[in-house]
């Protein structure tokens, strides 16, 4: 992974796309593919759309390569393709009822078994659970574009003007955004407002 | 008159006022992103309150990122299992999608191009000799049923067709179209990120892999 970010640095840094791994998209999947379901995942709230939208994704960004100038980081310009297809896709859904009843979100108990144990106590992790739970319970709360932008700050660490080049808002409309999702977040918690 | 003292008295009593009151949700936001004022800092420090606040809402992002990132690359590690395939232009038919089944109909269908061939062969045959000779054309037409029969024994049959004399473009068109969407649901089955995105070349070390994966031979006039 921090050869991944070092070869985007560089990329951004010349101005140069880094060919080697747009040319293959067995690369392109295997770098990018766990990192967009997550945030597609949780954009989305159903993991099974999730899937397709990656794949959709990934297979748009291969196809486009050409076009990508290399003035931004790889996933930067991933994450502005997948942006716009969970908009279609959110757009196309509004309509498409059934979709609540049949959408799986992703679900963090089930990783309950593989969290690190050694340096934490069961009631610590179970305190964390809870809380990461409470997370993705106000997410669900969110505006669209709320939780985009929350995702793609705090889950994907991107900076503010990667942000506003993968979602294509202004800076501050992007700030907005990400005041009112921690406000959110932070009343779940039990803060003071 | 100095009024120095009331300024300072002034001043400290905004500062007073500012380590007092807590952090609004833009300062808990910018503090969020790393970008915490001075001031936000030294009244985290006099403030235990906003400071577990932001301790609690900072580790619940942390384990969310933790667990979600977790989930993803387990998920993302089984996808070729959990990954839908592109779906096909004969879905609506409901048909076996197992290798075997496409295996058999590919069969069927040169048997049945094979058997319409000599069919037809024997009768073009039979119009240009004479009725007495009708026995022979009719070995003649098993012995050609046989020769283009024996290959479909194997797996590649359409690749064996021999071209066909006399046989109208529509039902060559029909027949191409349908081996074409057998060589794809074929190659749909390999679970490679390439083949599931649809961009896998044939290249040499296809080979390997057996007849399965050869694309059928266009019938051509």
């Amino acid at each position: 992974m921090q050869l991944v970010l070092d070869t985007d640095m560089i990329a951004c840094v010349t101005g140069e796309p880094t060919l080697t791994e747009l040319d293959d998209i067995e690369a392109l999947d295997r770098i990018y593919r766990s990192r967009l379901l997550r945030f597609v995942a949780y954009s989305t709230g159903d993991q099974d759309l999730a899937e397709t939208i990656v794949q959709d994704c990934l297979l748009k960004a291969y196809n486009a390569r050409d076009s990508f100038r290399g003035d931004c980081a790889v996933y930067t310009w991933l994450a502005h393709i997948a942006t716009n297809l969970v908009r279609d896709h959110l757009r196309t859904r509004k309509f498409q009822f059934w979709r609540k009843i049949q959408k799986t979100a992703p679900d963090l108990t089930e990783m309950s078994s593989l969290l690190p144990s050694a340096e934490s106590s069961p009631e610590s992790q179970m305190l964390a659970r809870e809380r990461a739970q409470q997370v993705s319970a106000v997410l669900e709360s969110l505006s669209g574009n709320q939780r985009t932008i929350f995702l793609l700050r705090f889950i994907e660490e991107m900076e503010l003007q990667e942000i506003c080049e993968a979602t294509g808002m202004h800076i501050n409309t992007v700030k907005t955004h990400l005041h009112r999702a921690v406000k959110a977040v932070r009343l779940k918690l039990g803060g003071r407002i | 008159m100095d009024n120095r003292p009331a300024t300072q008295s002034a001043q400290s009593a905004d500062l007073t006022a500012q380590l007092a009151a807590h952090l609004t949700d833009e300062q808990f936001s910018d503090l969020l992103l790393g970008a915490g004022a001075p001031a936000v800092q030294a009244h985290l420090k006099v403030c235990s309150q906003c400071a577990e606040e932001a301790e609690r809402v900072s580790a619940a992002i942390g384990s969310f990122e933790q667990q979600s990132r977790l989930w993803a690359e387990r998920r993302a590690a089984s996808h070729s299992v959990l990954v839908p395939r592109r779906q096909s232009a004969f879905a609506w038919l409901h048909i076996p999608t197992t290798p075997q089944a496409w295996t058999a109909a590919a069969a069927a269908v040169a048997l049945a191009v094979g058997v319409g061939v000599s069919v037809r062969d024997g009768f073009n045959f039979s119009d240009r000799r004479a009725p007495s000779v009708q026995t022979t054309s009719m070995h003649a037409s098993v012995a050609q049923t046989a020769a283009v029969q024996a290959p479909i024994a194997g797996v590649q049959p359409a690749a064996q067709v021999s071209p066909a004399t006399g046989v109208s473009p529509t039902t060559l068109k029909a027949d191409n179209d349908l081996l074409s969407a057998i060589d794809g649901e074929l190659r749909a089955d390999e679970s490679t990120p390439a083949s599931l995105y649809g961009l896998d070349t044939y290249g040499p070390d296809t080979a390997a892999h057996g007849a399965r994966l050869r694309p059928a031979k266009r019938i051509s006039e």
